[in-house]
């Protein structure tokens, strides 16, 4: 049957959207920091849905599968890391779920999620790169979030002296503090800081064994973690610019902006998000470093903190007053 | 999309998502043209989409000739053409000193 789509060509998707591609979680996080626990809590507490997981784990010997009970279907990737060496390996896993997914003719009894739980030793920004390189993946699967798992008792240790560590929590749309019940109040308060200036963009929570727990606030003059200058790692810490788009975005703009921004300078350009109303819709824009996410199209009227028309770019190496110039420039209704 | 059965849609490049009927894709298009042709300048590129067939066009001004399909194959054929990558913080285009 052919079927008209609104939106064709668009590139967009939104929940439980016509095209019926399926949503996927990355949970990603250093070693040890807690990931399989706060997966297997939302497990049992149905957070997911009817969730497929999908375990990533460096070793040849799997351990966590053992502990993922509750999943709807369980796929483990053991023997290299996915981000990787085992790149190919999860295209293929993915590629098959999708597959049997399609098979099911009753779409209230299809898998509603994929969550893929990466190995501690993964950066999960070449991950969505390959996700969205694949043709078949690119048109099944869409991002929704990026989820990083940070131990309160080793995470500012991780973040000083591995830039992998770095590259995880700057990648996360949602940083979870986990083991918060480790440590004490005051390094959970430099940790915090320490996640703030590293991904200012990503929203912050807290677990203990999966648990939800309220975060502890950080105490007025707490004064944030010196991280030291990492000899593979990038020298400046990220900065956030926020650029508003005015009351009538012009999208067509932002897109020949944006694009070759990111061409240019996709190494810098460490994360952009923000939503925009088009005449296609409210539309949530978001990059991993070179890798723009299909845009999603958002319910109407839900400004959230009056994030709308407007977008955020997060990087380093570029001088921000350079940045409102171009984007006053090139986004100026009257260009050329 | 599949031709026999219109399933799954291609996703189309990203930029794309702003508009959702073809009044507003071909609006689109010819404002995104006009901004290009505002970033190609001075580059010796020439962009030029008519909206009438698909792609971009590309030109260098001695008639080396491309047509590519969306905004970031623009980009990668424009630094083949020209030998250069054209970031749009460039300071010529909006007069700092970098």
């Amino acid at each position: 049957m052919i079927r008209l789509i609104p939106g064709f060509g668009a590139g967009t998707a939104k929940v439980a959207e016509p095209e019926g591609r399926i949503r996927l979680t990355l949970l990603g996080g250093y070693l040890g920091s807690g990931k399989t626990t706060w997966l297997r809590h939302q497990l049992h507490a149905g957070t997911f849905g009817r969730v497929h997981v999908v375990v990533n784990e460096a070793a040849e010997i799997p351990v966590d599968d053992a502990l993922l009970g509750g999943a709807a279907g369980l796929t483990v990737l053991a023997g290299g890391c996915v981000c990787c060496t085992g790149r190919g390996d999860l295209v293929a896993a993915l590629r098959d779920l999708c597959d049997q997914r399609s098979s099911v003719a009753d779409s209230g009894a299809r898998i509603e999620r994929i969550v893929l739980e990466t190995s501690g030793l993964a950066d999960p920004a070449p991950i969505v790169a390959a996700l969205r390189a694949d043709p078949i993946l690119a048109r099944h699967i869409v991002i929704g979030e990026i989820v990083v798992a940070v131990d309160a008792a080793h995470g500012l240790a991780q973040l000083s002296d591995d830039p992998l560590g770095r590259r995880q929590v700057e990648a996360a749309d949602r940083l979870i503090l986990t083991k918060l019940d480790a440590v004490g109040a005051e390094a959970i308060a430099r940790l915090q800081l320490a996640l703030r200036s590293l991904n200012p963009g990503a929203t912050l929570s807290a677990a203990v064994m999966g648990s939800w727990m309220a975060l502890p606030e950080v105490p007025p003059g707490t004064q944030p973690p010196t991280l030291p200058l990492l000899p593979d790692g990038d020298a400046e810490p990220l900065l956030p610019v926020r650029l508003s788009l005015g009351p009538e975005p012009d999208w067509a703009a932002l897109g020949v902006w944006l694009s070759a921004l990111l061409h240019a300078r996709g190494d810098q350009i460490v994360r952009v998000k923000g939503v925009v109303q088009t005449p296609a819709g409210r539309l949530l824009l978001q990059t991993v470093r070179r890798v723009v996410q299909p845009p999603e199209i958002l319910p109407a009227g839900e400004d959230r903190g009056g994030l709308d028309n407007g977008i955020v770019v997060i990087g380093r190496g570029f001088q921000p007053q350079a940045l409102h110039a171009s984007f006053r420039h090139f986004l100026n209704p009257t260009v050329p | 999309m599949c031709a026999s059965c219109g399933y799954p849609a291609a996703p189309g490049h990203w930029t794309e998502a702003g508009a959702a009927t073809a009044p507003d894709r071909l609006r689109a298009r010819f404002r995104r043209a006009q901004v290009l042709k505002a970033m190609l300048q001075g580059s010796g590129l020439v962009a030029h989409d008519g909206g009438l067939v698909p792609g971009i066009q590309l030109a260098t001004l001695s008639g080396n000739q491309t047509i590519v399909p969306d905004l970031e194959q623009v980009w990668i054929a424009a630094e083949e053409m020209t030998g250069r990558v054209i970031d749009p913080l460039d300071p010529r285009f909006w007069g700092g000193d970098g």
